[in-house]
C-alpha cells in the first residue's frame, strides 16, 4: 500500500492529487470516504452525548468493532472468491461455548483450550472449503448447511447449559488497558496489518483475486484453486473462532447463539468496503472501513436512546445509503478515469 | 435452456419428493395417529408459512438474485394482522394490507437492485433490518389479537375432512404451474439462465427482475398473514429464525442459487421436508437438536444428488464442459 501511495505525496494540487490517487489505486478512495463517514458518525455521537470525550467515543467504537473487524476478514476472503460464508455466526457461537466449557471459568486450561478451540473452528471452515472445492457444492448452500448442522451438534453437546462463565484472562484481555489504551485496539491494529498484508501483499492473496475474477483463466494458469479455496474457508472459520473467543471475553458469559448477530454485518461490511459479491474485487482495508462504519453506526444509534424499532429503521436505511453512495462513487470514478 | 428441458419436472424436485415420502412413511410407521385428519392438518399448518415464504423467495432466486428481506416483511405482516384484523381493517382488509405492504417492500428492493444497480445480497440485508424496525415500531412487544375468522378459518378443516392448509398449498402449486408458462414465468428462467442472452433476445431483464421482487414481497406478506393465523397473536421477532430455513427449503427443493434452474414446486416440498422431519424425529424419540443436524445433512444430500444429475446432463450436452455453478454470472 505504502509504496503505491508514495508518488501521490509529491503532487501539490489537490485535484491532480485526487486524480492521481484514483489512478494509482482506485480502491483506496472509497475506503477513505467510508472511514470519513465513520468519523462523522463518531463526531455525531460526541455531539449527542456531550458528557463524553471524543477519544472515549473513538475507543468505544473501536473496541466493539473488533468482532466484526476479525470475522469480516474471513467473510471478505470467501466473497473475494465469489463465494460466501454463512456459518460465521454459528462458528463464533461454538467457539465461545467451547472455550468456556473447556476452561470452566479457570485460567489454568487456557494454554491448550484456546488452540483446541481455534483448531476446531478452522476445521469447520476446512470442511466448508472441502465441500465447495472438491464436491462442488455452491458456497451459499455448503456453509448454510454446515452452519445449521454444527449448530445442532453444539446444541447436543451443551444441552441444558444456557450460559457459561468465561475464563478471567479472556475477560481481562477485552477490558484491560496498556499505556492508557484499551488492549483490543492493539489487537485490531496488529490484525489489520497482518490481514491487509496477507490479502493484498502476498502471492496467495493475489492468487485469490485471480481465482475470483476468472476461475477458468486461473485454472488454465495452473493456480492451486482447490487448495486456495480450502485455505480461504479455513481462514474464515479461524477468524470466526477468534471473534467468538473475543465475544466470550467481552460479554463474560457465553451462549451458543452469541455469534448470530455477527453474520449479516460481516457481509454488509465487506460490501460497503467496496467488494463485489461475484468476486475478484475489494481490498481488506475496505472491509476494515466497512466494519468500523457499522460499529460507529451502532454506537451513534444507541446513544440516540430511541426505541429498538426506530434504531433498526435508521440502521437499515443507512446501510442501503452507504451502498448507494458507494455505487455512485464507482460511477464517478469511472468518469474521472475516462 | 430449451422449453422442453425447462418444463420437465426438475430432477432436484423429484429427489425432494422422494425424501419427503420416505420421511412421512417413517413418521407414519412410528406414530399410529400420524395419518389422522388432525395430525395431517397440524403437519400442513406447520408447513404452510415456510412453504409460501419459500415460494416467493424462489422467484427471486430463479433470476439469480438474493432476497433476505423476507423475514422483515413477515414480521411487519404479522404485527399488522395482530393490530388491525380485529377492528379497523377486518380480516379481509388486513389481508389486502399485508399483500400491498409486501409488494411495496419488494418494489423498493427491486428499484434499489435493478434501478440503482446495487448488490441484492447487501441491499436486502438493509431492507430486512429496516422492516424489522418497522414491525417493532408498530408493535414493540409480543401481543395484539388476530381475528377469529383468520385464526380459525385458516387452520381448520373444510367439512372436517380437507385441511384448509392443503387447499392453499394446492392452490399455490396450481397458480405456479400456470404462472411458469406465462410470458413472465418463462422470462424469469431465461433471465436466470443467461441474463445477457435474455436481454439480447429482447426480454426486458430489468422489468422481469423488478416484478419477481414485487411478487416475492407479496408472497412474504401472505406468509406473514398465515403465520398470524397459526400463532393467533403478534410477535415482531417471531420470524427471526426463519431466514436460513427459507433458503434451506429453496435449496432442498432443487432450485439453483445461481438462477435459472428449479421452481416453486420443489421449494414447497422442501418446506414440507423441513417440517415433516421434525415430526419424524420427534416420533422416533430423537432429541430436538438432531433436527438441526438432519436439516443440514439433508440439504447437502438433496443438493449433491441434484448436482450429479445436472453434471451428467451438461456433460452429455456439451461434451464434458466444466460446471461452475458456484460463481454467478457477472
Amino acid at each position: 500500500m505504502a509504496k503505491r501511495d508514495a508518488p501521490t505525496l509529491s503532487e501539490s494540487k489537490p485535484a491532480r492529487l485526487r486524480a492521481h490517487a484514483a489512478r494509482a489505486n482506485p480502491e483506496l478512495l472509497p475506503v477513505a470516504v467510508v472511514l470519513a463517514c465513520a468519523a462523522l458518525l463518531i463526531i455525531a455521537t460526541k455531539i449527542l452525548n456531550p458528557g463524553s470525550s471524543l477519544t472515549q467515543q473513538l475507543s468505544a467504537v473501536l473496541v466493539t468493532s473488533i468482532f466484526l473487524v476479525v470475522a469480516s476478514f474471513g467473510q471478505g476472503l470467501t466473497i473475494l472468491l465469489g463465494g460466501i460464508d454463512l456459518s460465521i455466526g454459528v462458528v463464533a457461537g461454538l467457539s465461545a461455548m467451547m472455550i468456556s466449557v473447556l476452561t470452566n471459568g479457570q485460567n489454568a486450561s487456557l494454554p491448550w483450550a484456546v488452540p483446541a478451540t481455534l483448531a476446531f473452528c478452522a476445521a469447520i471452515g476446512m470442511i466448508n472449503g472441502l465441500g465447495i472445492a472438491l464436491a462442488k457444492v455452491p458456497p451459499f448452500i455448503m456453509t448454510l448447511a454446515s452452519g445449521i448442522t454444527f449448530f445442532g451438534v453444539g446444541l447436543g453437546f451443551t444441552s441444558g447449559l444456557a450460559q457459561r462463565p468465561v475464563a478471567p484472562a479472556l475477560q481481562a484481555l477485552m477490558s484491560g488497558h496498556w499505556l492508557g489504551v484499551p488492549i483490543p485496539i492493539y489487537l485490531i491494529a496488529g490484525f489489520v496489518v497482518i490481514a491487509a498484508i496477507f490479502q493484498n501483499g502476498t502471492a496467495e492473496g493475489r492468487q485469490l483475486y485471480a481465482i475470483g475474477s476468472g476461475p477458468r483463466a486461473a485454472s488454465v494458469l495452473g493456480l492451486p484453486i482447490s487448495g486456495l479455496t480450502i485455505l480461504a474457508y479455513a481462514l474464515s472459520g479461524l477468524c470466526a473462532g477468534v471473534s467468538g473467543l473475543l465475544l466470550a471475553g467481552y460479554s463474560s458469559a457465553a451462549t451458543l447463539d452469541i455469534g448470530d448477530p455477527l453474520l449479516l454485518p460481516t457481509i454488509a461490511a465487506v460490501v460497503i468496503g467496496g467488494a463485489r459479491v461475484v468476486g475478484g474485487k475489494g481490498i481488506y482495508l475496505g472491509t476494515f472501513a466497512g466494519a468500523i462504519f457499522l460499529s460507529a453506526l451502532e454506537t451513534v444509534i444507541t446513544v440516540l436512546s430511541l426505541s429498538q424499532g426506530l434504531r433498526n429503521i435508521i440502521e437499515g436505511v443507512i446501510i442501503v445509503g452507504a451502498l448507494l453512495l458507494q455505487s455512485e462513487r464507482w460511477g464517478a470514478l469511472r468518469r474521472w478515469s475516462n | 435452456m430449451s422449453l422442453a428441458t425447462r418444463l420437465r419436472p426438475a430432477r432436484g424436485a423429484a429427489i425432494a419428493v422422494l425424501i419427503y415420502l420416505v420421511m412421512y412413511l417413517v413418521y407414519a410407521i412410528s406414530e399410529a395417529s400420524a395419518t389422522s385428519v388432525f395430525a395431517i392438518t397440524n403437519l400442513l399448518d406447520n408447513t404452510i408459512v415456510l412453504a409460501i415464504a419459500a415460494a416467493g423467495l424462489t422467484l427471486v432466486v430463479l433470476t439469480g438474485e438474493f432476497d433476505l428481506s423476507g423475514i422483515g416483511v413477515i414480521a411487519i405482516a404479522n404485527v399488522v394482522v395482530a393490530t388491525t384484523s380485529v377492528g379497523i381493517l377486518g380480516w379481509f382488509g388486513a389481508l389486502v394490507a399485508v399483500v400491498l405492504i409486501g409488494a411495496a417492500v419488494g418494489l423498493i428492493n427491486g428499484w434499489l437492485v435493478v434501478g440503482l444497480g446495487l448488490q441484492s445480497l447487501a441491499v436486502t440485508i438493509g431492507t430486512m433490518i429496516a422492516c424489522e424496525g418497522v414491525a417493532l415500531v408498530i408493535l414493540a412487544a409480543p401481543g395484539g389479537e388476530v381475528s377469529d375468522t383468520v385464526a380459525n378459518g385458516l387452520t381448520g378443516d373444510i367439512a372436517d375432512v380437507v385441511p384448509v392448509a392443503a387447499v392453499i398449498i394446492v392452490g399455490v402449486l396450481m397458480l405456479w404451474f400456470v404462472f411458469a408458462r406465462t410470458r413472465l414465468g418463462i422470462a424469469i428462467y431465461a433471465v436466470g439462465s443467461d441474463e445477457n442472452a435474455a436481454g439480447l433476445s429482447g426480454l426486458n431483464v430489468r422489468r422481469t427482475k423488478l416484478l419477481t421482487f414485487v411478487l416475492a414481497g407479496a408472497a412474504y406478506g401472505c406468509a406473514g398473514y398465515l403465520l398470524s393465523a397459526q400463532t393467533g397473536s403478534g410477535d415482531p421477532r417471531a420470524s427471526n429464525t426463519f431466514l436460513l430455513f427459507m433458503y434451506a427449503a429453496v435449496a432442498i427443493g432443487g432450485t439453483s442459487l445461481a438462477g435459472g434452474r428449479g421452481g416453486v414446486f420443489g421449494s414447497v416440498v422442501g418446506a414440507g421436508i423441513l417440517t415433516v422431519m421434525q415430526k419424524m424425529l420427534f416420533a422416533l424419540g430423537a432429541a430436538s437438536f438432531y433436527t438441526s443436524v438432519f436439516s443440514g445433512i439433508i440439504m447437502l444430500v438433496a443438493l449433491f444428488v441434484g448436482n450429479l444429475s445436472v453434471l451428467r446432463l451438461r456433460r452429455r450436452r456439451r461434451g464434458g464442459a466444466e460446471w461452475q455453478s458456484a460463481t454467478p454470472r457477472p
